[in-house]
């Protein structure tokens, strides 16, 4: 008799086993058309608005900004202002700066992006890290970073 | 070799080979691959392994799909490894008496292991041929790949213990230790 049988976690395990390949595969599988996706619509144009909040009272909309599919909003960014950065490998690009306004603690430049489901979302990766889609509104904002949680753009 | 044996062979066989163009308009879902076990079950590994090189080896060069000479070749000898997984499983003198739900899943994920061992080397040969990366041709036939499997974890999880106790009231094969 296999002793597979006898022990209910070894059998558990196996199952475990066949699961995590099927998820593998699956995901790899959705990676690769998603890169496929994106391969073959980059270059197509879009529009999207992009908000910057200067903190001292001064907001710009610059709505219907042109640009291209597989486009971050990095490089969206610097379609409307003039951006300092950093590049940390592995990381993504650190905004220093956008116009002449410079962090300075407790001030930062953070990012955020709407979603008609849930509001105002704070960017959860770097910026050059996001592909902008068509339609959609992004926002900077010179905020307070020691506040939390962090003030949304209202 | 008796009359009997060779007869329940050639059946498995003409089975196999029929249920594959019965199926045709199923991708990837197959009656072959669970037929192949049986006849390892019921013979032996090296007769298993025979029903399903000799299955592949009629199947393959009348495929729906197209003949290629080495992923004929590849897939005749992958099928093997069902028959002779089955002979090594009754070699391991495993009692299969009752429903045991231990028994399906474990039957279910050996049918899912094998069937992922077939489409590896399948994927290699495919992929040598056409002169494709392995993992990407791997990856883009993943939803073959996945019915294959999941259809064959269903087939073998389900189907084994029912058909077997059939074969062995039938008195075909040795399958004589099943209710020990």
């Amino acid at each position: 008799m296999l002793r597979i049988l006898e022990n209910k976690w070894a059998l558990t395990c196996l199952t475990i086993l066949c699961w995590s390949i099927v998820a593998t595969f699956s995901t790899g599988y959705f990676y690769y058309q998603y890169n496929d996706l994106l391969k073959r619509t980059e270059g197509n144009p879009i529009h999207v608005d992009i908000g910057l909040n200067y903190g001292n009272g001064t907001v710009r909309w610059y709505n219907n900004t042109k640009a291209t599919m597989g486009m971050t909003l990095f490089n969206v960014t610097l379609l409307v202002a003039k951006v300092n950065y950093t590049m940390y490998p592995g990381m993504g690009a650190f905004v220093n700066s956008i116009g002449n306004i410079e962090n300075s603690y407790p001030f930062y430049w953070m990012w955020w992006v709407w979603a008609s489901y849930s509001g105002w979302i704070e960017g959860p990766i770097a910026c050059d890290k996001y592909v902008v889609t068509n339609g959609e509104t992004l926002y900077w904002y010179y905020e307070n970073t020691t506040i939390s949680p962090l003030p949304q753009p209202s | 070799m008796n009359t009997v044996k060779v007869a329940t062979i050639t059946i498995l066989v003409a089975l196999s080979i029929s249920t594959n163009y019965a199926l045709v308009s199923l991708s990837n879902v197959k009656l072959m691959d669970f037929i192949t076990f049986i006849g390892g079950f019921l013979f032996g590994p090296l007769v298993g392994a025979f029903v399903g090189v000799l299955s592949w080896s009629i199947y393959g060069v009348l495929n729906p799909y197209g003949f290629v000479p080495q992923i004929w070749v590849a897939t005749m000898f992958s099928e093997a490894i069902y028959g002779m997984a089955g002979g090594f499983l009754h070699k391991a003198n495993i009692n299969f008496n009752g429903k045991s739900l231990r028994h399906m899943i474990f039957l279910g994920n050996m049918g899912f292991l094998l069937t992922l061992t077939y489409d590896l080397l399948t994927n290699i040969a495919y992929a040598q041929v056409l002169g494709q990366n392995i993992l990407v041709a791997m990856i883009i036939g993943a939803p073959f790949t996945l019915t294959h499997e999941i259809s064959n974890t269903l087939l073998f999880g389900t189907c084994f213990i029912p058909l077997i106790s059939a074969i062995q009231v039938m008195g075909v094969g040795n399958v004589t230790n099943l209710g020990k």
